[in-house]
């Protein structure tokens, strides 16, 4: 079935469609596209069968919390490079030069803010579980800025009336999952990250997947953490998905903002991502790797969870905006 | 519909040895707000200030009362009519002075 756009009729055929649910006959599957499409906060989506959350944050931060390393009360032994993720903020998305910009509907987003600090990362969390393996989706419409600098000699390139100098000081964003089968079972994280800079500041743009495990807690006990990207074992472990060039609309300030589109979904029954969608673009991921713990992890049956994190480059404060999130499946 | 509300934690056992600032933090959709500090350690004199900001960049001092805090403990100071966004000034005072401690922000609509 060929799904139906909505974005400027960009909407590509997908790899696998979301209204294909064994079981369920036309009639159904048109009685619920209509509903869907009548709804003005779920048209924007296109959920799978069953929708898990529906996150307007203009209701609250819904689960969305700050990411911390693991540890037995004693707060001085977090890691260093996940002891200060940043907890989430409710947004009404405010600058200094137009005052109040607003969600893409309502008042409020959920917003993430790094230190300024090189490499810093403010990382947002949902945790969930699973009931069947399948199909998961994750889809959210986001912007993303660099906070405004005063000081020329920060921006890494001069104002020319179009290009943003500040659009050189946002460094990248990653989503992904964190999924583990059940008792000594196969634990492994989906990450896919846009990089919209090099470490030095160079437009990059282009969507990534991370190549090796991310350092747990156990593994950096036995001396295996770095400081600088924590969701992956060396920072250079990141390859481009093909045909993942796409310069993102930052619109030329750092106080305009735009919102994307963005669908994910990947699969538990094959350990794999399946396919992301970030407005025109649409990428087949299913031979993707997707790399998996070689030991087993306790506690952590049927574990689901999802991960927004904003990472900048440079001194400067990196923001990620998101409203709203649907996570859906099919079962 | 109950009351919306939110806890930050704005620090972790963070150890502040000069003067500080906390990140800014959006508290527009809050009606009240109640700065926490658990101090785990402190030598010398740590005074914080509430500061406010209407676009998170430029800030001035909220207007409330220092708390001026010499001892372990919970330390709290609250606040209503802030506008939109929140931080702590902190300043530490005395010879080899150090404070260790953890900051909360809890918000309420």
């Amino acid at each position: 079935m060929q799904r139906r756009g909505f974005l400027h009729g960009a909407m590509a055929a997908s790899a696998v469609s979301p209204y294909a649910q064994p079981g369920q006959d036309a009639a159904t599957d048109g009685f619920r596209r209509a509903i869907l499409q009548a709804d003005p906060r779920l048209s924007k989506f296109n959920p799978l069968p069953r929708i898990l959350c529906h996150d307007d944050f203009d209701d609250g931060i819904s689960g969305w919390c700050e990411l911390v390393s693991n540890h037995d009360g004693n707060l001085d032994t977090l890691r260093p490079v996940m002891k200060d993720l940043r907890p989430p903020q409710l947004s009404n998305c405010t600058f200094f030069d137009i005052g109040t910009h607003g969600s893409v509907d309502g008042a409020y987003a959920l917003k993430l803010a790094t230190r300024p600090r090189p490499f810093h990362t403010a990382v947002a969390i949902k945790r969930l579980t699973y009931a069947k393996p399948g199909l998961v989706q994750f889809e959210m419409y986001f912007t993303f800025k660099a906070e405004q600098v005063f000081d020329g000699s920060r921006g890494r390139r001069a104002f020319d009336g179009n290009l943003s100098p500040s659009e050189l000081n946002f460094g990248d964003f990653t989503i992904g999952n964190d999924i583990c089968e059940g008792e000594n079972g196969a634990r492994y994280h989906c990450t896919l990250r846009y990089q919209n800079t090099d470490a030095g500041g160079a437009p990059v743009q282009k969507w990534m997947y991370a190549t090796s495990v991310e350092t747990t807690t156990k593994m950096d006990r036995q001396g295996q953490g770095q400081s600088q990207d924590f969701h992956v074992r060396s920072p250079g472990d990141w390859k481009e998905i093909p045909g993942g060039h796409q310069p993102l609309c930052f619109n030329e300030t750092a106080t305009k903002i735009n919102w994307h589109y963005f669908r994910w979904v990947f699969d538990t029954a094959r350990r794999r991502n399946t396919e992301l969608q970030v407005n025109e673009l649409t990428l087949d991921l299913r031979d993707i790797p997707v790399p998996a713990y070689d030991h087993p992890y306790r506690a952590l049956n049927h574990l689901l969870n999802f991960l927004i994190d904003v990472r900048t480059h440079a001194p400067v404060r990196n923001f990620f905006f998101v409203d709203s999130v649907v996570i859906s499946v099919d079962w | 519909m109950i009351r919306r509300s939110f806890t930050a934690v704005i620090e972790k056992n963070a150890t502040f040895t000069a003067d500080f600032s906390t990140e800014p933090y959006e508290a527009g959709w809050a009606s009240e707000a109640r700065w926490f500090l658990r101090v785990i350690e402190i030598a010398g004199t740590l005074r914080v200030t509430p500061q406010i900001s209407p676009d998170g960049l430029f800030w001035c001092a909220e207007g409330s009362p220092p708390l001026v805090i010499t001892q372990p403990g919970v330390y709290s100071a609250p606040l209503r009519h802030f506008g939109q966004w929140l931080r702590l000034a902190g300043e530490v005072r005395g010879e080899n002075a150090s404070v260790k401690t953890m900051v909360y922000l809890a918000l309420k609509e």
